[in-house]
């Protein structure tokens, strides 16, 4: 009888306690996502060297530069090496649809966003829009060509 | 007694660190090779299915003026070809084999070149779409050989495409693409229908090299797929890649400078894809000094249907080894130091088709009857290695298979003491030596 006594007491003291505000102190929840995450098939050979033709020459590539593609693609061991040089090859074009050094320089987000939306099918996050914009502001001889050469045979670009 | 023990232990540790073999990042231990028979091995494959009848057996007259001797074949339909490159038969510098076996499975092509190329024979399961089902021997070389070397030493020349790019490497497991040769079809790889789409690549400045490396790799690390190593191919160092490419591009230069003319000496209108095979062989030797090259020939398969055109390759075939043969010996760092062993896939049948030539000579198929199982091979090596001018096997006693050739290969170059015991059911010619 006498503990129980001591019991209430304890409870109506604690509930006599004057109420405290809690703050709690740290920045907004926020879902991070990995770049592309939602890519996860290969392209296939064909795929590849078409979509690659396609985005660079703004067309459907012609049966006859797809047959000599793959022709060379299958006759070389090393895929990533053929690969690259069939890149390399189409960027040497006259004809491939790159924007210049300096329409790239008036306006860096935009020929950044347009490039991650034609090769990637995708917005830039903002890490990689302030990557591309801090390495094009700080270095004058990064040109439209290697940003696009390094996107196209990158690995986000064999997948889809 | 505590301290005694530890002191004990420690002496023995210490000990073993300095005794046991270093450890490389790969987990391979590196115990150089030092048994060594050449620093590096050719292997020609004389293939298409060639009939020892008109090989070593001379039944044409001598369709091999390069390999033997013997009065030249006096058959009609064949081309004018130089003379022989190498100023001795090339028989006089190694070993022959004039009765080696293919002893079991189909004697299809591609099923010779599997056995050839893995030591392991092929049954009528064959995958044509696949990798072989057993290690290659460029793989079991990437694999094992000590210290370690890259794929820039092993090349497969191969005269086609179909399902011969596929014999780089196997689906063998702990094996593969990591372990696999450079595979080049060369005349596909290098003609006028591709020079447009990889003749003219564009060059970048090593500092702009650099930097692509630098913002891809910043792209790769912000996306977590990679594509697996089957579907990237055999894989090389950015080092040996930039080297590789620059030599495609110097293969496309001299073909559009017309230095391809004549190939290998022989008039373009009487030249083959074996002949153009070989040119590009030589050019991979002359550039790379690989340690291991295999290269194969196929166009005395025109058999099927035109028995003289078979007949005309094959003279053409015996004048390209010749030349890869010279070429070998005037390539510093490869001259008296390599073992180039000559070998066809399969034979072909003793009774010809029912297809005629305009001779009226029969075609011959090679559909496994005893006859397309005779084969030969001539082994060449630098003197004091192997064996001259020396004869091993009769008809009545036949000597060496197809799938002793791989484990002659491991054991010239000295990986074999470092390959898992029991992998290949062949052996090695120790005769050569």
């Amino acid at each position: 009888m006498r503990n129980l006594r001591y019991l209430f007491l304890i409870i109506f003291l604690g509930a006599c306690k004057p109420t405290e505000n809690i703050y709690m102190y740290e920045v907004n929840e926020v879902e991070v996502t990995q770049a592309g995450i939602d890519k996860s098939n290969p392209k296939s050979d064909l795929e590849f060297i078409s979509l690659a033709y396609s985005d660079l020459f703004g067309k459907t590539i012609p049966d006859n530069t797809l047959q000599s593609m793959a022709l060379a693609y299958n006759a070389l061991g090393d895929k990533a090496l053929i690969a690259d040089l069939i890149i390399r090859n189409m960027l040497n074009s006259p004809d491939a649809d790159v924007p210049t050094a300096q329409e790239m320089r008036a306006d860096v987000d935009g020929f950044i966003t347009a490039a991650f939306k034609k090769l990637y099918v995708r917005e830039p996050g903002e890490y990689e829009l302030w990557y591309f914009r801090s390495l094009i502001e700080s270095d004058s001889e990064i040109t439209p060509e290697i940003i696009y050469y390094a996107l196209l045979t990158s690995d986000e670009y064999r997948f889809y | 007694m505590k301290r005694r023990n530890f002191i004990k232990k420690t002496g023995v540790a210490t000990a073993a660190a300095f005794a046991a073999p270093y450890i490389l990042p790969s987990g391979r231990l590196f115990a150089r090779t030092l048994s060594r028979k050449a620093n590096h091995v050719v292997f020609c494959l004389f293939a298409g299915g060639v009939r020892n009848m008109e090989s070593v057996h001379q039944n044409e007259g001598n369709l091999m003026p390069s390999f033997f001797a013997g009065a030249n074949s006096t058959n009609p339909g064949l081309d004018p070809l130089p003379a022989s490159p190498w100023p001795v038969k090339l028989r006089t510098e190694g070993t022959l084999f004039p009765e080696m076996r293919y002893k079991e499975g189909p004697t299809g092509h591609f099923n010779g070149h599997t056995v050839a190329i893995t030591g392991v024979y092929t049954n009528t399961g064959l995958n044509l779409r696949a990798n072989p089902e057993y290690p290659t021997v460029f793989e079991y070389y990437l694999k094992h050989n000590s210290p370690a070397v890259t794929a820039k030493n092993a090349w497969w020349v191969s005269n086609a495409l179909g399902p011969y790019p596929a014999l780089n490497y196997s689906n063998f497991p702990g094996y593969g693409p990591m372990y696999g040769a450079n595979h080049i079809a060369p005349t596909s790889l290098v003609s006028l229908a591709t020079y447009p789409t990889i003749g003219q690549p564009k060059q970048f400045q090593f500092h702009e090299e650099e930097k692509v490396m630098e913002i891809r790799e910043f792209l790769n690390k912000n996306f977590n797929q990679k594509l697996d190593n089957a579907s990237a191919g055999n894989y090389n160092t950015p080092d040996d890649a930039a080297e590789i490419r620059a030599f495609i591009k110097t293969m496309f230069d001299k073909g559009v400078s017309g230095q391809f003319l004549n190939p290998l000496g022989v008039p373009t209108a009487t030249a083959n894809n074996d002949i153009f095979t070989i040119l590009f062989a030589e050019e991979v030797i002359k550039n790379f000094q690989p340690e291991l090259l295999v290269v194969n020939m196929t166009d005395v398969d025109a058999c099927h249907q035109n028995y003289t055109q078979y007949c005309n390759n094959l003279r053409k075939a015996d004048y390209a080894v010749a030349h890869l043969w010279k070429t070998i010996q005037e390539t510093p760092g490869m001259a008296d130091d390599t073992v180039l062993i000559i070998v066809p896939e399969h034979g072909r049948n003793l009774e010809g088709n029912t297809v005629t030539d305009i001779y009226g000579r029969f075609g011959i198929d090679h559909t496994g009857d005893n006859t397309s199982r005779e084969i030969f091979s001539l082994i060449l090596g630098p003197t004091g290695v192997i064996n001259k001018n020396q004869t091993v096997g009769t008809a009545a006693n036949p000597v060496g298979e197809s799938i002793d050739i791989v484990p002659t290969i491991a054991h010239i170059l000295g990986f074999d003491a470092h390959m898992p015991a029991g992998m290949l059911p062949g052996r090695v010619l120790t005769e050569i030596f």
